[in-house]
């Protein structure tokens, strides 16, 4: 295995609900391969989305370590997870969650604003992860003007264009009919085979983790089975 | 796209909800700045440069004592002084008691324009009113309002006095930034409808400087002290104030229905805040995902909101400020106004309310977007 960029180590997180604490990971431990595509599976409340956003730094663990790319994600305060998640974490939503009165190009160029870039370089950064996508042509459309799938391929260039070292993907064909769903997945492999992009995914969708070259299986909050696929 | 820009289409996305807004805060702010200028007329008139010079002299017990007329002989002869016009307030009604709400004053006809040079008559129209005891110089604007023309003939019924008083137009007056409604007349002819008993308001005396005014003050107080009708001598500003003080706690109710005002911009301003965030928090969850910080959050929701408040606040104050050059005030205000300044420090005060409006709304939903994790955010969403 190439070196881990993702390295998990007896990661837990409990919630409090009322009375009652919920134990949505007990002690998992995990390694990620720079470039890799993994597909997170298993059943609702196996834990899967929770160790996304711990991987993607918008939870905190409540023990364990998460370190990517050798940064303890969760020993990061507030201000520097999200200036962290700002370049290093692109994020694909199942629902697109592309802002409504904003174009295709200015959604992609929304985390750009964040950085100190001139807007000739934001344009060509926006124009560039919107071709890789296959929309250089929709680039002025709003959401509503755009199809779920497309909408999906502009949320995956939001998440490309900051050059990030991980694209996490939570149920991101959960709203797609089967060719969008089928693009999207092609794009996501394609991202992590020839850019060397780390994507990880979680799915319930069997079809789609088929994409992935390694799929964890959750439940009940722990690993139970871990699986390469051999191309 | 650049982060204004970003606020600015946030703002607009619901256009109907963005007019209300802004149109509720405006008009709350149109009518403060209205309030508050209609509260600066009262406690803070306008004022000349001649104002400085000027004193006014009147019974010790109240303004509705009045003095004897030899008392100006005696003023007239004190080092300091160097007019000197009697000013008795006639308070009649012309033709209804709606169409008089101006002031009519008994004067000396000689000196009162001495004494209020920025009163401008033309000379042959003063020297007109000078000769003829029944005539009168009348306001710009309260000629306009009449449609009074030299010649014609004004009759004023006593109501504190009792006689009437016929007057024959001789002349108008204008002046920049002074009031332009009021009746002068001859105080001799008040003098001989009244039996010639010699009765004077009050005395108002322009002085040859500044530099005298306090002297002179007790000079004149002194000289008629143990008197029958002592005097109380003030500057022409304190006895304005005074003046305007009878009318009870003009300030303390204006101010009320300020307090008022502002809480319920308030209300409505920080409900729409909340309203329009609380749709967004979706959106502000994947914000903080994509990298925004709490901060930068907080300064988006700070921005739209203080944005909303401050076009709601230009529209209303500045909005105030147009009328009142553009209109005619007076006449809108069927006689009540004679004039509408809205001074710089009053709009300066309705945008700080909008500023303060806009701050203060965007305080409960920024604390809780950012208070809200974008987990728990993403999680109340998918």
């Amino acid at each position: 295995m190439a070196t881990p960029i993702v390295q998990i180590r007896e990661l837990t997180k409990i919630f409090r609900q009322g009375e009652i604490n919920v134990t949505a990971l007990d002690g998992v431990t995990l390694d990620i391969a720079g470039g890799e595509f993994l597909a997170l599976m298993g059943p609702s409340g196996s834990g899967k989305s929770t160790l996304l956003h711990i991987i993607a730094g918008i939870d905190r663990p409540t023990a364990g370590e998460c370190l990517v790319g050798g940064i303890d994600v969760g020993s990061l305060s507030e201000t520097e997870l999200a200036e962290w998640r700002n370049s290093h974490v692109g994020f694909v939503f199942q629902t697109f969650n592309l802002i409504p009165v904003l174009t295709a190009f200015e959604n992609v160029e929304l985390p750009l604003l964040l950085t100190n870039l001139s807007g000739s370089e934001r344009l060509e950064h926006v124009e560039a992860a919107l071709s890789l996508v296959g929309l250089a042509d929709r680039m002025n459309h709003l959401p509503r003007q755009l199809s779920g799938g497309q909408e999906q391929r502009v949320a995956i260039a939001r998440a490309l264009v900051t050059d990030p070292t991980l694209i996490v993907a939570d149920e991101p064909t959960g709203n797609l009919d089967a060719h969008s769903a089928q693009e999207v997945l092609n794009l996501l492999g394609t991202l992590s085979r020839d850019a060397g992009k780390t994507v990880i995914m979680v799915t319930h969708d069997p079809k789609a983790a088929a994409h992935a070259r390694r799929t964890v299986q959750l439940e009940k909050g722990e690993m139970v089975r871990d699986r390469a696929v051999q191309y | 796209m650049t982060i204004p820009g970003f606020i600015l289409r946030n703002a607009c996305r619901n256009k109907r909800r963005l007019i209300l807004t802004v149109l509720s805060v405006a008009i709350s702010l149109f009518l403060l700045t209205i309030l508050l200028t209609t509260l600066k007329l009262m406690i803070d008139p306008p004022t000349t440069d001649q104002a400085a010079l000027r004193i006014v002299t009147r019974h010790r017990v109240s303004l509705a004592n009045v003095l004897p007329e030899k008392y100006q002989f005696r003023i007239e002869r004190m080092p300091g002084v160097q007019y000197c016009s009697k000013f008795t307030w006639f308070g009649g009604i012309y033709k209804d008691e709606a169409s008089s709400n101006f002031a009519q004053f008994a004067v000396d006809a000689d000196n009162i324009f001495r004494i209020f040079p920025e009163a401008v008559v033309s000379p042959l129209q003063e020297e007109a009113f000078v000769k003829e005891k029944t005539a009168c110089i009348v306001g710009g604007k309260l000629a306009e309002r009449f449609g009074w023309k030299l010649g014609d003939r004004v009759v004023i019924t006593g109501a504190l006095w009792p006689c009437d008083v016929e007057l024959i137009v001789r002349g108008t007056y204008r002046g920049e930034g002074i009031d332009e409604t009021i009746v002068f007349f001859h105080h001799e002819y008040f003098d001989e409808l009244m039996d010639r008993r010699g009765l004077v308001g009050t005395f108002w005396i322009k002085t040859t400087t500044a530099d005298v005014i306090p002297g002179l003050i007790d000079r004149i107080d002194a000289a008629f002290r143990n008197t029958d009708a002592e005097t109380k001598t003030e500057t022409e500003r304190a006895f304005q104030l005074g003046f305007i003080s009878m009318m009870g706690n003009v300030r303390l109710f204006i101010g009320s229905i300020c307090t008022v005002i502002v809480f319920t911009m308030l209300l409505v301003t920080a409900s729409t805040m909340a309203m329009a965030i609380r749709e967004r928090m979706r959106e502000i969850s994947v914000l903080k995902a994509l990298g925004f910080t709490g901060m930068a959050i907080f300064s988006l929701i700070l921005a739209e909101s203080c944005g909303l408040a401050w076009a709601g606040g230009f529209l209303g104050c500045f909005g105030v400020k147009f009328l009142a050059e553009t209109m005619d005030v007076y006449k809108f205000s069927h006689g009540f106004l004679p004039m509408f300044p809205v001074s710089a420090d009053i709009l300066a005060i309705g945008m700080l309310v909008a500023t303060g409006l806009g701050v203060i709304s965007s305080l409960v939903p920024a604390y809780t977007s950012i208070r809200t994790s974008v987990a728990t955010g993403l999680k109340e969403l998918d």
